[in-house]
């Protein structure tokens, strides 16, 4: 259920087969040429433990700004299907120590792949009150009001 | 270990219908009292001023007391941080996997 948490799922076809997919997550070597925002930014795999109850650790490298240092432990891992994992920004970050979780689920699809990547526990919904269908409208809410970029003071 | 207690406090304060009508209401630079507040949205003071606090402890609004009336405006800082929290995440995934698209064509990654 997404009612309750802030959460945000991509969705995209591959032309490849789940157990290649999957291999690109599994192995440090290629998550190092993958898993970052935008190719300027790279990442350097400092731990990788890809078993259940392992853990990864990964230094991404900005440009002009300070490394960001992301952790977490992996709690499922289903080749060629499903990947869980913690996913934890370390300090000094303004958004450091929010234990927040991956799921990524590979599908057979036709010729290629369905990937969907959920990331969700983005706010700890444990410290708030439950708030049926609070959740979505307040990410939605906020993306509008952001939206309206200069049309406020502060 | 959890070190964003505001981030928490920002998304508790949206997670409710009244206080983002209230937000809206003091969009665009507007400033209202307390029993501006009241009227507009027909609930009792106690009601309004439990939502204001919530607000205000979230850092979303800032309280300007006037004598006896209470003024109240939108501090954008903490709607900017957890915006950001939340689009930096959905920035972080779509250009992984446009990366990853690019290294499983065999293309020219970076």
């Amino acid at each position: 259920m997404i009612a309750d948490k802030s959460c945000t799922e991509i969705r995209r076809r591959l032309a490849h087969s789940p157990e290649k997919v999957f291999a690109a997550f599994a192995k440090a070597e290629l998550v190092a040429r993958w898993l970052t925002p935008s190719p300027e930014i790279t990442l350097t795999v400092i731990e990788f433990d890809f078993r259940e109850g392992g853990s990864y650790r990964f230094a991404y490298h900005v440009p002009r700004a300070a490394t960001v240092i992301v952790a977490g432990w992996y709690s499922v891992i289903r080749p060629p299907s499903k990947i869980v994992f913690s996913w934890v920004i370390e300090p000094p970050d303004e958004h450091a120590g929010i234990e927040s979780e991956v799921t990524v689920a590979i599908t057979s699809d036709g010729t290629g792949s369905e990937l969907v990547i959920r990331h969700e526990k983005l706010v700890r919904t444990d410290a708030i009150e439950r708030h049926s269908a609070g959740w979505r409208g307040a990410v939605d809410h906020l993306t509008e009001l952001l939206a309206q970029e200069g049309r406020y003071d502060g | 270990m959890h070190l964003s207690p505001n981030l928490d406090l920002t998304f508790h304060a949206l997670a409710d219908g009244t206080r983002r009508s209230m937000i809206h209401e003091l969009a665009n630079g507007r400033t209202r009292s307390a029993g501006e507040l009241g009227r507009q949205f027909r609930s009792a003071q106690p009601t309004i001023s439990k939502h204001l606090k919530v607000l205000e402890d979230a850092g979303i609004v800032e309280r300007n007391v006037e004598g006896r009336v209470h003024q109240f405006r939108l501090r954008r800082t903490a709607l900017e941080q957890a915006g950001r929290w939340i689009a930096r995440h959905q920035a972080f995934w779509e250009g992984a996997v446009d990366q990853l698209d690019r290294l499983l064509r065999g293309g020219r990654e970076r």
